[in-house]
């Protein structure tokens, strides 16, 4: 018999879309709570339970062979995974936001001290973003509630992940630009793709077909 | 170091005729995020073959990677082959501009992107069968119905008649897109089941060297040689013993060290002294009784009889 096919998930926001995903093309999904490593299936299938962030990183370096993690995630983590399938759930989007009315003010001052100040949980969307865009940025890194950063005159403006927009809009805030449309992918180990296409292709076929390609 | 190489080659060999072989063995150094689990300077081994176009350097090329991994003990491993031509044939029909886009997000492995992209400017029946391209491993490449797919199967099928006797010669499978954008034909990646990354990768490179002026046909592969080592200790490879290493003792130091020279001028491995590190090596007790003779094993003999008595000893 084969190794077991290694599927990292992501747990918290994700994780009961990620469930509901696997159920419906017929993977085991019972036993998902506890363990931080289930084997299941017979032993052809392995879950590895992962805080979202490392889901990315337990893929590249070959821990898992397949995971679930959001598009937002893979932008930040910029490890080398194949990005195979748009699951569909977990949608939201990477934003630059300003407070209201403000966008006029914070251009005349780019153009009078030649950068602006953003604050962020996702320092590298927001760098690459704004070097893309030709416009120099300091980046402040925050842990949190980002959306207090200009209130409190920490930063300009802010990049965030938003998806019904409220809490901008509680905060005074409007959305300046979209960087980028996110929700939750399948992901593979490059290697693991190439060795074990039977099982991955089929796998991905199916999730494709299920999230309505 | 391709890129190197190739301005190295377009300076100094641009009167050269014919084909260029070359080899390397070398540090490289990458501008890497800390703590990933990779190193920022590590050895690179390759081989870059310049001057050749068509499918029979690029089998050259294939065939001299798969007998190197062969000659260093690797046993499990495959050779991926694809083909960008191939992959810019499954997507035919696109603005060059969105072609571009489409290909800029495979090398970066996004799947997702690149067919969003693709979808702006292809029917459906052209997706479907870009997606089968993509998907499809061994023969399957050949039913997709793109001419480089061919080209890739004649490849492997010279190889296999340049090298024959190996089994693990090279599987088609179009979703080998290296992430640097200087391929342009048949590209492969080393795959071991060990290893999470590709332990070696190369393709053809026609153009590169156009950049610096003087254009010609290249190909050639690079060997990132920690991942071939963690490969190779997880197939169960160990260093062959290189014999005893003997501590010696005894008689006065000139003597001591006139026997340790005549001992390692006979292909023995000698330390003065206890050894503290033997790096996994037997160390053998000898002890020097006069210039001509040593008691080894209970015994004494002449200095010249201890390399034919200690086994697995010298060269």
């Amino acid at each position: 018999m084969s190794a077991p096919l290694r599927f990292a998930l992501p747990l918290g926001t994700i994780f009961e879309g990620s469930k509901g995903a696997l159920a419906a093309v017929g993977l085991p999904t019972d036993d998902l709570a506890g363990d931080r490593r289930l084997v299941v299936k017979g032993g052809e299938l392995e879950y590895i339970l992962a805080r979202p962030s490392d889901v990315p990183t337990y893929v590249a370096h070959g821990a898992a062979d397949v995971g679930i993690a959001g598009r937002d995630v893979l932008m930040e983590s910029d490890e080398d995974v194949l990005d195979l399938v748009d699951l569909r759930f977990g949608a939201c989007r990477f934003v630059v936001a300003a407070p209201a009315g403000s966008l006029e003010r914070s251009l005349d001052e780019y153009r009078h001290l030649g950068s602006l100040e953003v604050a962020t949980k996702y320092p590298k969307v927001a760098q690459r973003h704004f070097d893309a865009r030709g416009i120099q940025v300091e980046i402040i890194r925050l842990g949190g509630a980002v959306e207090l950063a200009p209130q409190v005159g920490l930063a300009d403006w802010i990049v965030d992940l938003v998806s019904t927009g409220r809490t901008l809009r509680e905060n005074g805030l409007a959305v300046v630009e979209e960087i980028a449309a996110c929700s939750a992918r399948l992901i593979a180990n490059r290697a693991a793709y190439a060795r074990d296409r039977l099982r991955i292709g089929d796998l991905a076929e199916r999730l494709a077909a299920w999230a309505g390609r | 170091m391709t890129t190197a190489i190739a301005r190295v080659v377009a300076q100094r060999y641009r009167e050269a005729q014919g084909t260029l072989r070359l080899s390397y063995f070398t540090s490289v150094f990458r501008q890497d995020r800390s703590m990933r689990g990779s190193e920022r300077e590590y050895d690179q081994a390759g081989v870059e073959l310049i001057g050749a176009g068509g499918s029979s350097a690029d089998a050259e090329v294939l065939a001299v990677v798969c007998d190197a991994l062969a000659a260093v003990g690797l046993r499990s491993f495959t050779i991926e082959v694809g083909h960008i031509g191939a992959v810019r044939q499954l997507f035919e029909g696109l603005s060059p501009e969105l072609l571009d886009g489409v290909l800029a997000h495979l090398r970066a492995s996004d799947h997702v992107e690149a067919f969003r992209v693709a979808t702006t400017g292809l029917g459906a029946e052209r997706i479907e069968r870009a997606r089968r391209g993509l998907a499809a491993r061994g023969r399957g490449i050949e039913d997709v119905g793109v001419p480089a797919a061919l080209e890739l199967r004649e490849a492997i099928h010279l190889a296999r008649e340049l090298y024959p006797g190996e089994p693990r010669w090279g599987v088609p499978n179009l979703s080998v897109i290296p992430p640097l954008p200087y391929y342009t034909g048949l590209v492969f990646e080393v795959v071991s089941p060990h290893v999470g990354a590709p332990i070696a990768a190369g393709g053809r490179y026609d153009g590169l060297l156009a950049r610096y002026g003087s254009d010609r046909a290249a190909t050639g592969f690079a060997i990132a040689v920690p991942l071939l080592h963690r490969a190779l200790v997880a197939d169960g490879w160990a260093l062959a013993s290189d014999g005893a290493l003997i501590s010696l003792t005894g008689a006065d130091e000139p003597v001591r060290l006139r026997v340790a020279g005549a001992l390692r001028a006979s292909g023995l491995a000698v330390a003065i002294g206890p050894i503290a590190e033997s790096a996994g090596r037997r160390v053998v007790k000898v002890e020097a009784i006069d210039e001509r003779s040593v008691r080894y094993d209970g015994r004494s003999l002449p200095i010249e009889e201890l390399s034919s008595i200690l086994p697995g000893a010298g060269e």
